[in-house]
């Protein structure tokens, strides 16, 4: 029942909200924004507490894993949508609010559904519900990320339902049609008698397919420009929670592989598209002249450092990767939603335009550095902690060279977000921004998640390493 | 029944060589449909044979869906659209040849699947997947938004069929869900189809070049 509300409410909202105006829709949006939160803490709690919750017969369920993911796309949804009234007061409001929650909607269906076919159908739905958000400013620029966006997704995620299908196959080839609604939980059970080859076809057109939403390299493309161009809340959910839905997704299916195919198989190519996608984002990020593409292209970095964490895999390495992905979302969302406020503030993306930004805006700026203090991966926050996991598991298991040179990577790719980010904070001021918003209003979401950022990296607040150790039962059966 | 099938898929793969083929619009709108229409027969087909009645209300939803719906739309976006002359450097005998590798790439790819396939149906999964691979370099290599479009429907119905044949239908909520999709990419891409014209006074995507590095 808990599930079936969580899922009802950003729906319920988004239909609500479809013809609301002025007044009518902000409170609708907060409403809905602060009820998916508390539905998805109170998801998260009751499954860490004892058993999965189930409904429908097991068409929805919620284990740690899903639990984990809900918790996050409730926080980031959260501080996304404390944004949108400020952003909205720019523009026309239009359908934002409604988009915004249905986008929400389908992710939360993504994560909480225990069937296969299902879960792809929500992935889909993403793309289709956050198309129009990325083109909301309706600038050519936006309309052109959007274009690429919707069509370089919708050949991924067909992709992912060929492997899907193949899948499917693998399964009524081994057991007949009993298997014909295929749920996670009987495809783990049948996974050692499935056809390895079959299966491992599978797993390339899925990892290609998700990994395309996951902004996997070389699959990445459109993600920068989409980042980009899409409005500052939608580019905190898609940075935060949408990329790792598309790693939830494989991450699914990699215990099944791990049964079904050769050993080592999942591993080998989540190593290389993982060491990919750092190296390419290494390159970007140094050439970036935007700075919200500079973010963008952090997130592919990230996501691919999560890849490498379940590639050497081990309890650690898992662990750690899920830690990340929470890490990442957080310290990510506070990024754009900063970033919104100085392209708001400065009229550009620029990073040339904005220099100086420290001077001028103060309150922005020392948030803004404490974010990317986040990202760059320092001491005291989360995100220190989950890359230590992540590459410790990598030396643990054997994987030195692979440790070592993602790890030289990451040192460009961080030099290369800090190089960027000191020509923003200390550049030569080119333009006089607006008035800076100032108040604890703005400054109570970041404040927020930086104190989150803060537990998951000096003090594991009670559960944390429950709810991780659960998780690695789940994909390490 | 593998007869049946194998001819059927067979036939959609000629009509995606034929729409490599051929240069102009309209022709190639023509050969999308046939080749819808021949989907939903595939899918009547497998499902008489294997007595699955879900399928023949997939061939109904294939005909409507793919044969009516999206086509008009097509139409719609196309009109207007001057017939394109072969581009130089490009004759389709070389893009032919391409496609003709694609095919054998495809056997290749599929080889796992035909090995292990105990189905009747299972020969014909590599055409299915020739098709889908096809469509997609139409759809990588397209010139513009039609050429994108036409390409990912291509591609779309080379999958779809693949799924027909390899599973014999798969549970409702997936095919409501690829149905359902696949209208709104195409819904959304004339939404933006019309944007471009409006901006740029062409539906030439090649004119998107702003977002860089």
């Amino acid at each position: 029942m808990m599930l079936l509300a969580l899922l009802v409410i950003p729906l319920s909202g988004a239909a609500l909200s479809w013809r609301a105006v002025g007044r009518r829709a902000t409170a609708l949006h907060t409403v809905t924004a602060v009820l998916t939160l508390m539905g998805a803490l109170a998801v998260a709690v009751t499954v860490n507490r004892g058993e999965p919750l189930v409904a429908f017969d097991g068409f929805l369920r919620a284990d740690a894993l899903s639990a984990w993911m809900i918790a996050l796309i409730g926080i980031v949804a959260a501080l996304a949508a404390s944004e949108a009234p400020r952003y909205v007061a720019h523009t026309a409001p239009g359908r934002f609010y409604p988009l915004f929650h249905l986008f929400v909607f389908t992710m939360l269906l993504a994560v909480s559904t225990d069937d296969v076919g299902l879960m792809w159908v929500a992935v889909e739905g993403t793309t289709l519900a956050s198309v129009f958000l990325v083109n909301f400013e309706r600038t050519r620029a936006s309309l052109e990320a959007s274009y690429k966006y919707l069509l370089i997704c919708s050949v991924g995620i067909a992709i992912a339902f060929l492997g899907t299908v193949l899948v499917y196959f693998a399964g009524i080839e081994q057991f007949g049609d009993e298997v014909h609604d295929l749920r996670w939980t009987t495809l783990l059970l049948l996974a050692p008698g499935l056809s390895p080859r079959v299966i491992e076809l599978a797993f390339v057109f899925l990892v290609v397919g998700y990994g395309t939403k996951a902004g996997l390299a070389p699959m990445h493309t459109w993600l920068p420009d989409a980042h980009s161009e899409a409005p500052a809340p939608v580019s905190a959910l898609m940075s935060g929670v949408l990329l790792s839905v598309g790693v939830y997704a494989i991450l699914r299916f990699k215990p099944v592989v791990d049964a079904a195919a050769r050993p080592g198989f999942a591993r080998g190519i989540l190593l290389a598209l993982g060491v990919l996608s750092v190296a390419v984002a290494a390159a970007f990020l140094w050439t970036s002249p935007n700075y919200k593409r500079m973010l963008a292209y952090s997130s592919v970095e990230h996501i691919g450092l999560v890849c490498l964490g379940l590639g050497f895999g081990g309890a650690l390495g898992t662990a750690g990767a899920l830690l990340h992905v929470a890490n990442h979302a957080l310290a990510k969302s506070i990024g754009f939603l900063l970033s919104g406020r100085i392209r708001a503030a400065y009229g550009s993306a620029e990073i040339a335009a904005v220099g100086g930004l420290m001077r001028q805006m103060p309150q922005t700026g020392t948030a803004f550095l404490a974010a990317m203090l986040a990202l760059i991966g320092l001491p005291p926050f989360g995100l220190f902690v989950s890359e230590v996991m992540i590459f410790g598991a990598g030396f643990a298991q054997g994987f030195r060279a692979v440790a070592g040179v993602a790890l030289v990577l990451l040192v460009i790719a961080f030099a290369g977000l800090l190089h960027g980010v000191h020509a923003i904070l200390y550049g030569p001021p080119v333009r006089e921004p607006a008035v800076e918003v100032s108040g604890w209003r703005p400054a109570l979401p970041v404040a927020a998640a930086l104190a989150l950022l803060l537990l998951t990296g000096l003090a594991w607040p009670p559960g944390l390493g429950d709810a991780l150790d659960r998780i690695v039962a789940i994909v390490l059966p | 029944m593998t007869t049946a099938a194998n001819l059927l898929a067979f036939l959609g793969l000629v009509i995606t060589l034929l729409i490599v083929w051929r240069q102009s619009w309209p022709a190639r709108l023509r050969l999308f449909v046939a080749q819808s229409l021949l989907l939903a027969a595939l899918a009547s087909t497998v499902g008489v044979l294997a007595q699955r009645r879900g399928l023949l209300l997939v061939a109904a939803v294939v005909v409507v869906v793919k044969g009516l719906i999206i086509p008009r739309v097509l139409a719609r976006i196309g009109a207007g659209t001057a017939v394109r002359p072969v581009a130089p450097g490009r004759s389709s005998g070389i893009t032919l040849l391409v496609a003709g590798g694609l095919v054998v790439a495809a056997y290749v790819i599929m080889l796992p699947v035909t090995s292990a396939a105990e189905l009747p149906t299972g020969r014909a999964i590599p055409l299915a997947f020739a098709m889908a691979l096809i469509g997609l370099a139409l759809c990588v290599t397209g010139r513009d938004a039609l050429g994108h479009i036409l390409g990912f429907l291509v591609f779309e119905n080379g999958i779809f069929g693949l799924a027909i044949l390899a599973t014999y239908g798969l549970p409702g909520i997936v095919e409501a869900g690829v149905f359902l999709d696949v209208l709104v990419i195409v819904l959304i891409m004339e939404a933006v189809v019309v944007q471009v014209r409006r901006e740029h006074d062409s539906i030439d995507v090649d004119r998107l070049r702003e977002l860089r590095g």
